[in-house]
């Protein structure tokens, strides 16, 4: 292998591609940053609109949106991070007891075909399901209940786009867990087996210390994404009626940004959120650190 | 000047909305290379070339917004919503063509413009000087009428309902007998990205809205009222609107009203199922908007009606003349702004000779330009072709006012069969479904605007955004829909107008109702 002073050259090579990207997506348009404390003008670009310091901020604050919106977002993130942690890895501690290869690979295919959709396909086979005339509506009148719009009730539209993310993700969620799995050491069962453990014993002893690295993982990866509720998923299946606990962060953003062209207050809006996000990684990082001596770096 | 040949090619940069269900260009052809493409190439030296497309709908709003935050518009592009021509604008982007038009307009063009009285100019204008090129459709667009399933009328012996209390028994006659099967919908209504009325900033084509109900209860939600004292009202801010909240929340109570509205992904849905017996729309929704229903039952007599107050008066709100907008980027060289206007005069020209079996969005930076009574005049001149009294020969007048004129009247004899005085759907053939589509919304849908006379013709004292509403609208518009839609469903009771009303004024509303006031002193 060659060397370049002591260092391996073709890991930079592939390093490379990522840079360039980071580079064009995440750092540049970090400039786009300023607009936030301007009254942006298209017309005279970043260097010249006018500076109108934390006017943009003070303004948020005092529509009657904002806290709201803050609140949804946060309920509808923490929500999806700690139920798409949970429900793949007992998936998946449940698919590594089946015995049948075969019927394990059906069952694992057809639980992670959803992620494939996106979220405008799935928002329309969602509104079908819950729709008055739906399938939810059907079970509902066979126990002799009347039925329900739901995507219109404000009161269970957090727990639908909850469960909605977590019905479509958690087959593709499931597959790092059932990696770690494989490399469990089978000897371990063995030797639990022998000295008497049953099933349920194989996995609390075996099963779970095995993927618990994996669990603190990915529960510090998600956390940077506490404030990312999922804009699609929410904006495909909102309506008036549910906005008092569905509007989050990113859709409400794309209404004031997009829709209404107040590009200042948007990236206000964005940048507030990303500061929150930043804290609450920073924090959840020491927190890993603390209790599970996990670091990245 | 009009139609001038460049004699060096001229590179035209476009941004362009592209149907994604669209399957009419021909194999091989892309949306930078096609029959229209070709055209503008040969008769006029125009090379289009397309920088970027985009989805009709949101994607294409979304689109266009970053195009102007970014600064960085193409040469020309049609935007489809005015705040972004004026934002544009503002921001000193756009091509300043209040010359270059004068010089280079079509007489067509001309006549079209001059048929609104000023108003497209007015439109297409920014603080007095003409910034893009207005589209112009039909008054009817904004003419919301009460379409009704005819052959269930005369299945059940009931009259063609008039007043708002016509419809409500109606609706409950259609549910009663299962007239669309099990999940009959007695009145189909908006759906989750469509409107309960039309407002001053998207002032027509609303299917699925409660417009003419509204009108008949002499109440204009989403409107500046002109109260003839120098003061404006905000038309959802009033007392007839809250009582005609109240009946449509009674009527949803007793399941009238489609159960889904509001959330449904698609008005078209129930309609087309033929599960619906009535909506509102303009003019083109039956024959266009639920062109599937005909497909599925050919029986399907949609015919419509205006709705009557008790008093027997037609109210009706009446829309801006476009809501489209061409606009042309300040970089773009005075030739590509001469080529854009060709191109323009050129639509207007040929559109009806053109091989429409490939869709004419294709046609690049298509907005159309139609005569604000263009369908009116159709409508009572298809009729004579029909009778006999006049010949399709006789409108064959080039470069007419209403260009689609001769082309239709060559095609009305094939479409509809006699007996012409009460047009039913067994008198149209369906076998060029597009001409059907046509023949059917002009003759069927516009036969009330045509034929009967208006009471009452209400417009909006402004169809813009004023300054303070760029900042403010967006939150008080959030806060209407929501109240107008919880009320509807019975989520909020209608004692939830007040406190609307009541938020509305303090949030900002009362400082733009002075801002809109202070346009009645122009």
């Amino acid at each position: 292998m060659k060397r370049l002073g002591g260092v391996q050259k073709h890991y930079y090579l592939m390093l490379l591609p990522g840079m360039v990207w980071l580079v064009m997506f995440s750092i540049v348009p970090m400039f786009g940053i300023i607009m936030a404390f301007q009254n942006y003008n298209p017309g005279q670009g970043l260097l010249r609109s006018e500076w109108v310091g934390l006017e943009n901020f003070k303004y948020m604050f005092q529509l009657n949106d904002s806290i709201p919106v803050l609140i949804n977002t946060f309920i509808i993130a923490v929500g999806k991070i700690v139920f798409n942690l949970l429900v793949p890895l007992i998936f998946a501690i449940l698919l590594n007891e089946l015995r049948s290869m075969r019927y394990k690979k059906w069952v694992q295919t057809v639980v992670y075909l959803p992620h494939f959709l996106s979220w405008v396909i799935m928002a329309t086979i969602v509104i079908g399901i819950f729709g008055y005339y739906g399938v939810a509506n059907t079970v509902v009148k066979a126990f002799g209940g009347h039925p329900q719009l739901f995507m219109a009730d404000a009161g269970i539209f957090r727990q639908i786009v909850i469960g909605t993310d977590v019905w479509k993700e958690f087959g593709y969620n499931a597959i790092i867990f059932l990696a770690a799995l494989t490399g469990v050491n089978l000897n371990l069962y063995e030797a639990a087996a022998i000295d008497g453990a049953n099933r349920w014993r194989l996995i609390w002893h075996v099963t779970l210390p095995a993927l618990s690295t994996t669990v603190v993982l990915l529960g510090v990866l998600s956390l940077g994404n506490v404030l990312n509720a999922g804009f699609d998923q929410v904006y495909n299946l909102y309506n008036p009626l549910v906005y008092s606990t569905g509007d989050i962060l990113d859709t409400w953003v794309y209404r004031l940004g997009l829709q209404n062209l107040q590009f200042s207050l948007a990236t206000a809006a964005g940048l507030f959120k990303s500061v929150i996000s930043f804290v609450l990684i920073y924090v959840s990082y020491r927190l890993a650190y603390r209790f599970a001596d996990y670091t990245v770096f | 000047m009009a139609f001038y040949k460049f004699p060096k090619p001229v590179d035209v940069h476009i941004g362009m909305v592209v149907d994604p269900t669209d399957k009419t260009l021909p194999k091989g052809d892309s949306v930078g290379n096609n029959q229209y493409t070709r055209y503008l190439k040969d008769k006029y030296n125009i090379n289009i070339i397309v920088d970027w497309t985009a989805a009709t709908g949101n994607d294409f709003k979304q689109k266009v917004s970053l195009s102007i935050a970014s600064g960085n518009l193409p040469d020309g592009m049609v935007v489809d919503d005015r705040s972004f021509m004026t934002k544009a604008a503002s921001s000193g982007l756009l091509y300043d063509i209040t010359d270059l038009f004068q010089q280079y307009q079509s007489q067509q063009v001309k006549d079209i413009m001059a048929s609104t009285q000023g108003r497209a100019m007015e439109n297409a204008s920014y603080k007095g000087r003409m910034v893009s090129l207005p589209n112009i459709t039909v008054d009817t667009d904004g003419v919301h009428v009460m379409w009704v399933r005819k052959d269930w009328l005369d299945k059940l012996n009931l009259p063609v309902p008039k007043t708002l209390s016509d419809i409500e028994k109606t609706a409950k006659a259609f549910i009663d007998n299962k007239m669309g099967g099990a999940n009959t919908i007695g009145i189909a209504g908006p759906s989750k990205n469509t409107f309960p009325y039309a407002t001053f900033l998207v002032s027509s084509n609303n299917m699925g809205g409660f417009d003419p109900v509204f009108g008949a209860m002499d109440a204009y939600p989403g409107y500046w009222l002109d109260n003839g004292d120098g003061t404006v009202t905000y038309g959802t801010t009033t007392e007839n609107t809250k009582k005609t909240l109240a009946l449509l929340a009674d009527w949803y109570k007793k399941g009238l009203i489609d159960p889904e509205v509001g959330t449904r992904d698609n008005v078209g849905d129930p309609i087309n199922a033929n599960q619906a017996g009535i909506f509102f729309g303009p003019w083109w929704n039956g024959g266009y908007g639920n062109g599937d229903s005909f497909k599925n039952d050919k029986t399907a007599n949609w015919q419509a009606y205006p709705v009557y107050d008790d008093q027997g008066k037609w109210n009706v709100h009446m829309k801006t003349t476009g809501s489209t907008y061409t606009v042309i980027s300040k970089k773009a060289k005075e030739d590509v702004v001469k080529a854009i206007l060709i191109m323009n005069n050129a639509l207007v020209r040929d559109e009806a000779t053109f091989d429409l079996s490939v869709a004419v969005g294709w046609y690049p930076l298509r907005n159309v330009m139609a005569a604000a009574n263009e369908t009116e005049y159709e409508y009572t001149e298809l009729l004579k072709v029909l009778n006999g009294q006049t010949k399709p020969e006789d409108y064959n007048k080039p470069n007419s006012l209403y260009k689609l004129m001769y082309a239709d009247a060559k095609k009305v004899q094939n479409v509809i069969k006699p007996p012409y005085d009460n047009l039913n759907v067994s008198n149209f053939d369906m076998t060029n479904f597009g001409d059907f589509q046509r023949m059917y919304s002009l003759m069927i849908g516009d036969r009330p605007y045509s034929t009967i006379p208006i009471d009452k013709k209400v417009y909006s004292v402004t169809y813009n955004q004023t300054p303070t509403m760029e900042t403010k609208w967006a939150n008080l518009k959030k806060l209407e829909d929501e109240t107008v839609l919880k009320i509807i469903l019975g989520q909020s009771s209608i004692d939830a107008f007040d406190q609307f009303v009541k938020d509305w004024k303090s949030q900002g509303g009362d400082e733009i109702t002075k801002e809109v006031a202070e346009l009645l002193k122009k």
